[in-house]
């Protein structure tokens, strides 16, 4: 997946977050895959691994606000198991802060772009 | 044989300039399952939409991917012309390639454009069809509460051709409403006639609700009236069951003759008898609640009342004034002009009794100075807070309130006035909305929602779009406690096995349930651990 980062998106919040950056023309790196689900609470743990185990620098799980949530858990259920897979990472050690949870709101382009140059940021750290 | 996935491709009439498109149509053929690609531009106007549908018809092709703006806005314009060429609207994905690629990077995107369309393929080709279907609902609607807001609600569902239950507390409607009737001059005793003269409307009270069950369409309802319990069935449920105010006083005050509520001072403007005016009068406004909206209307009125009519000196000690509610800005106004003074002050001033008179010590945030001021009259600040039965009401029902006790008001993605369980509907006071304008907003919204769901006795539903399969589910209960719309239960099923089931018409197609399942039983058609695995895979495979 040469070094993808992948971006679970809550089609509540961060995807149109996303599109307000595209119609703003914000930029933000080229390597950025972004997956709509219907809630950060969809996420699985299995979504988060397979792209790890397919290659990707970063996986971001975005969702909204906290307690601002379309489906009122979704998105502490998201940062539950963002959390669990952070301590799986560490296991095996891997930088466990390439798997981060986001919240923002939908009116919110240039928190996403900040989110996406935050983890492009942490990569770097990361030496990879 | 591979089902024949057809490719639509858009530039948006030419603003997506860094796209080799003759490049991304021939990578794009190669894919497996696409059988058909097409250019054309712009493909959500009436044009395309024609090309598109002949385009679907002549190629037979059986699922479809779109290749353009973003799903937020177009997926339901290209959902439609599926539909009209009898294909099932789920069979179809869209690649974003406007707004989350051309417009975002500077310079030649080819490269990315041909790996989102690649992830819509290979999530399409794994779509399965959803089926829709008529459910049908009962057409009557429960309202609890027995005041203003309840009564307006209760009067415009029946216009609408509704039948409607009133359901109140107290033996008579209209109790607690004098704060409305004396600050906007409403008659309620007409309205509480009407409803009596009504023959859709009927009366239930003194009753108290004591169990519900069911669903939006199908609800059950035990109630209490009299000793008797009676079941009843409605639609939806309306909740209008009011707040109740409390004196926000410093522990050793006591209200007595100085210290005042605002409602006792309405009585003593209203007193022909009293003997003694009040000379001087301090309000106290916005320290103890910051939702101060219909104590700012009843200050201020109060205040316009004393001045003319007792002509006493009136002191308004207050954090703020709230004035972005109909009428106040003006009664604010008039209420400088006659003289009333407002003194802001930050913190909540020191308030003693001495000698039968009350001492105000405050400081001034403009004048930048300490004031002490002696009145006759203190009335002092009211707290609104829900009413008595808020708490129980909310675990009968089994829907969550917000930090003050309020019915749930907090989350801003959801329409006003709805709950997160699909039919049961807030008005005003109960949701922390008091003053009158918002309270009408209220009752006209759920009226318009109500109607819209039960006003044909049909509601079009996706059918078992989110599924469990019996053969895998072992009643572990994680997704009963974790449906935050509280869409499933338990079932029995042939075998005597005991299953969960997901209702059609209350879920919200969130999926968060077929991530916790610890058994995978459950299944979200279009968001399948497949489907989004199959997205994750093919990223970065060129």
């Amino acid at each position: 997946m040469n070094n993808c980062i992948v971006a679970f998106c809550c089609e509540h919040s961060a995807y149109p977050a996303a599109d307000l950056a595209g119609k703003l023309k914000l930029h933000y790196p080229e390597n950025l895959r972004i997956i709509r689900v219907p809630c950060a609470g969809r996420v699985d743990l299995i979504h988060i691994l397979k792209a790890f185990e397919k290659g990707a620098a970063a996986v971001m799980v975005m969702g909204c606000e906290g307690g601002a949530c379309h489906h009122m858990t979704g998105n502490t259920r998201a940062k539950e198991r963002v959390k669990y897979c952070n301590l799986l990472l560490r296991e095996i050690e891997a930088d466990g802060r390439l798997v981060a949870m986001f919240n923002l709101s939908p009116n919110a382009p240039h928190k996403f772009v900040g989110a996406v140059n935050e983890i492009t940021k942490r990569i770097k750290e990361s030496g990879r | 044989m591979e089902t024949k996935i057809g490719v639509f491709i858009c530039n948006c009439s030419g603003t997506l300039n860094n796209i080799d498109f003759d490049a991304v149509v021939k990578k794009v053929v190669e894919l497996p399952g696409v059988t058909s690609i097409k250019f054309i531009s712009p493909l959500c106007l009436e044009e395309g939409k024609k090309k598109m549908l002949s385009c679907i018809r002549e190629e037979n092709i059986e699922k479809v991917v779109v290749a353009a703006c973003s799903p937020e806005f177009k997926e339901h314009v290209f959902r439609e012309v599926l539909e009209n060429a009898g294909l099932n609207g789920h069979l179809f994905s869209m690649a974003n390639i406007k707004e989350q690629c051309s417009w975002v990077h500077e310079g030649d995107v080819t490269g990315k454009v041909v790996e989102l369309i690649k992830m819509a393929v290979s999530r399409t080709r794994l779509l399965q069809p959803v089926k829709m279907n008529n459910f049908s609902v009962n057409r009557e609607v429960l309202v609890v509460g027995g005041g203003f807001e309840a009564i307006n609600a209760a009067l415009q569902l029946s216009r609408a051709g509704l039948r409607t239950t009133l359901l109140e507390r107290e033996a008579v409607l209209g109790t607690g409403t004098t704060e409305l009737e004396n600050l906007c001059g409403f008659d309620i005793n007409a309205m509480v006639m009407e409803v009596k003269g009504d023959e859709n409307i009927e009366i239930l009270a003194p009753a108290e609700v004591i169990e519900t069950s069911g669903k939006i369409g199908d609800f059950n309802v035990r109630i209490r009236k009299g000793g008797e319990e009676i079941s009843r069935k409605y639609g939806a449920l309306v909740i209008a069951t009011g707040y109740q105010t409390k004196l926000a006083l410093e522990s050793k005050l006591k209200s007595d003759v100085n210290i005042v509520s605002q409602e006792k001072l309405c009585h003593m403007l209203e007193d022909p008898e009293l003997r003694i005016r009040p000379r001087t009068i301090g309000f106290m406004l916005d320290f103890a609640d910051e939702n101060s909206r219909l104590p700012t209307l009843a200050t201020l009125n109060n205040a316009l009342a004393a001045k003319r009519k007792w002509g006493s000196e009136v002191y308004v000690f207050c954090k703020n004034v709230k004035v972005d509610s109909e009428r106040i800005e003006r009664l604010y106004q008039e209420a400088r002009d006659c003289g009333v003074m407002f003194l802001k002050s930050d913190v909540s001033p020191k308030v003693a009794a001495e000698n039968g008179k009350i001492k105000i010590e405050a400081k001034d945030i403009f004048l930048g100075e300490d004031i002490n001021l002696t009145c006759d009259v203190l009335v002092a600040e009211e707290c609104l807070l829900p009413a008595e039965e808020t708490e129980a009401l909310s675990s009968i029902l089994n829907i969550r309130r917000d930090s003050r006790g309020f019915y749930q008001d907090e989350n801003v993605h959801l329409y006003p006035v709805a709950s997160e369980k699909k039919g049961i509907f807030f008005i005003g006071g109960c949701r922390g909305n008091l003053d009158l304008s918002r309270v009408l907003t209220d009752v006209s919204s759920v009226v318009v929602s109500i109607y819209k769901l039960l006003s044909s006795g049909n509601i079009l539903a996706e059918v078992e779009r989110v599924k469990v399969d019996p053969q895998k589910c072992v009643a572990c209960l994680t997704c009963i406690r974790i449906c935050p719309h509280n869409a499933i239960q338990l079932v029995r099923v042939d075998g005597g096995k005991e299953v969960a089931e997901i209702c059609d018409l209350a879920c919200e197609a969130c999926g968060i349930c077929a991530a916790m399942c610890p058994a995978k039983a459950i299944t979200f058609q279009g968001y399948r651990d497949e489907e989004i695995l199959a997205q994750v895979e093919t990223i970065g495979e060129s």
